[in-house]
């Protein structure tokens, strides 16, 4: 499912964030958003997934605008998994991924076997089947964010936003997440990331959209985006791109200590 | 309240044995709400047999049933029974009151007292009776304690909502409200000396001389209150998740704390216009609830109704008898049991 902004501009009440960009996201695709912290990319997820009500310009999902569609109409087409989401809960994992049922569920309507099959599908997924009768609370921090992942799977969406899913994981765990992005995203599911970590939005994204100062300043491929002279104008380092020797993918670098080389 | 103790001891033992926490008291809501209903039954038939005079059994279930001991009857049916039931809706009003503010604020010391949602329900209706009319119908006296309790919930939202909620910014409105509310209806009844004496009862909470007319008071409120309250339950499920999450799986957030808000409110008004300002109770059982049938607002919120009419039950029974023939004010009785549950819960929950 197609998800587009036309001339959105988000803003915190006086403050203007995001200014007048137009994006189109077509079905399938893998998507990662950067740029600095306070460049606008987690209110431009907000603003896409109906969480932020744009100050002006549309956002649009398949054809319909997204202000025009039920909150829990929406929430069956798009799934928005939030920055480290709260862990106050003491839910175990299978608890947390029927949560995700919601938008289907009536009041006072009976889990139907659909109900069922979508949350062995988001756990079996999300590889979190085992961890099924686990609280939450007893998780390491990836199979944490996996059972977030699947909660938002529960609602079976068509396009899944997801930001800085891998902030606070280790390696090991960031490959694990991303993944399952990727495997998802095979899947059909459009996924939209935001993603600090520039090896592995260069890695697993086919798109990068870089944000600075609340506009797009690049939109294109890794390998067209990612150039040293490109991602200094985002990031105001000086960035150094090596070649993935396996796989010919970029590899930014901040290029920053120059005095630190001595060889 | 010996019922419910050991209810609770054995469900706690259960999550110890089990593998890994595998088996959880979430799994046993039925048989919990089951136990509870008939704790309820045995403190109401007490109360019903205790008093300044003491009722056989027998005298308690004739006097209910039939009027062949008109003495008996006229006990049961003009004191007692009406007693207890306004008893039953006090405690479940309040209860359910701080069932959804707990987990509305995501706050396990959300409470309609602490709030000062109590206060500011006692203040409307005691300048209702003040200066309106000294002999309010209890049907005018709940009205205006209905408006203080919408607004004092109200005030609460547009104060400690603006942007992110914080537990701090929370407790401390909270605080600031219900003294100057508290203070408030201090002052207005002792510049007012025609009902000093029965205002002690209603500042201390209690049920004394409560009838048939206080429950035709808060049954329009607290009926379709805890109904909404039960509707609630699973979208508080949903905010119990965290503002984004909520909002992305549908919840339209801003609403449903506004109406989380005004449900205990009313509830919380219902209350204070039967019982005054009673502590504790909204603090205590959805705690005990919690722990005994798990997070899930859906269970929560029914089985904290049904502990809060016990503990008030129980507690007016207890209010009855310490000093028989004469009473204590039964809300003494619930600061006697909330104050120290507060104490453990500040010390041993982090």
């Amino acid at each position: 499912m197609k998800l587009s902004a036309r001339n959105l501009t988000l803003a915190y009440g006086a403050r203007t964030v995001i200014r007048d960009v137009s994006l189109e996201i077509e079905t399938g695709e893998m998507v990662a958003i950067i740029g600095p912290n306070g460049s606008g990319k987690s209110t431009l997820l907000r603003g896409l997934s109906r969480l932020h009500r744009p100050a002006s310009g549309q956002v649009f999902l398949g054809e319909q605008d997204i202000r025009s569609i039920g909150a829990r109409e929406v929430a069956r087409r798009l799934a928005i998994l939030p920055q480290s989401p709260a862990d106050g809960t003491d839910l175990t994992v299978r608890e947390l991924v029927w949560r995700g049922r919601y938008p289907h569920q009536g009041i006072l309507q009976r889990a139907t076997r659909a109900d069922y099959a979508a949350v062995e599908w988001a756990m079996e997924a999300s590889d979190v089947l085992a961890l099924a009768e686990r609280p939450l609370a007893n998780l390491s921090g990836g199979e944490r964010q996996r059972a977030w992942i699947a909660l938002a799977l529960a609602q079976q969406p068509r396009v899944l936003l997801l930001d800085e899913p891998t902030s606070f994981l280790d390696l090991q765990h960031q490959i694990e997440v991303m993944e399952l992005l990727r495997r998802l995203n095979g899947e059909g599911i459009t996924v939209i990331t935001v993603l600090h970590d520039l090896v592995l939005a260069a890695r697993y994204a086919r798109r990068i959209v870089a944000i600075s100062a609340g506009d797009v300043c690049f939109d294109g491929r890794p390998r067209d985006v990612f150039t040293a002279d490109a991602l200094e104008r985002v990031f105001r380092v000086p960035m150094i791109v090596l070649t993935d020797p396996v796989s010919g993918l970029p590899i930014p670098v901040p290029g920053y200590h120059a005095s630190a080389v001595t060889v | 309240m010996a019922g419910m103790a050991t209810s609770a001891g054995s469900t706690r033992k259960e999550i110890a044995s089990g593998p890994g926490r595998m088996k959880r008291a979430g799994a046993l809501p039925l048989v919990v709400v089951a136990a509870a209903i008939v704790v309820l039954v045995l403190v109401a038939a007490l109360s019903l047999m205790y008093g300044a005079v003491t009722l056989s059994p027998g005298e308690a279930i004739s006097g209910l049933t039939s009027n062949s001991d008109v003495f008996a009857h006229n006990v049961v049916w003009q004191i007692r029974f009406p007693r207890v039931l306004d008893a039953m809706l006090v405690g479940a009003s309040l209860a359910v009151a701080g069932a959804l503010l707990q987990g509305v604020t995501r706050n396990p010391l959300a409470d309609p007292t602490i709030l000062g949602i109590t206060a500011a329900s006692g203040l409307s209706s005691s300048a209702a009776i003040v200066f309106i009319d000294q002999q309010m119908p209890q049907w005018g006296i709940a009205m205006a304690a209905v408006i203080g309790g919408l607004f004092g919930a109200g005030v609460l939202f547009v104060i400690a909502w603006r942007g992110a909620i914080s537990t701090v910014r929370l407790a401390l409105a909270g605080v600031a409200l219900s003294a100057f509310f508290g203070a408030a209806i201090v002052g207005l009844l002792a510049s007012s000396r025609t009902f000093l004496q029965t205002s002690l009862g209603f500042l201390a909470g209690g049920l004394y001389g409560s009838e048939w007319r206080d429950l035709n008071a808060m049954l329009p409120y607290v009926i379709p209150a805890l109904v909404v309250a039960f509707l609630l339950s699973g979208r508080l499920n949903m905010l119990a998740l965290g503002e984004d999450v909520a909002a992305g799986l549908g919840v339209l957030t801003d609403r449903t704390r506004l109406a989380v808000l005004a449900v205990a409110g009313v509830l919380t008004a219902a209350a204070v216009s039967t019982a005054g300002l009673v502590s504790f109770v909204g603090l205590v059982c959805p705690h005990f609830a919690r722990y005994t049938v798990g997070p899930d607002n859906r269970y929560l919120v029914p089985v904290s109704a049904v502990y809060g009419a016990i503990l008030v039950v129980a507690a007016d029974l207890l209010a009855k008898l310490v000093i028989a023939p004469s009473e204590i004010p039964m809300g003494i009785v619930t600061a006697g049991v909330g104050a120290p549950f507060l104490l453990y819960l500040v010390k041993f929950r982090p």
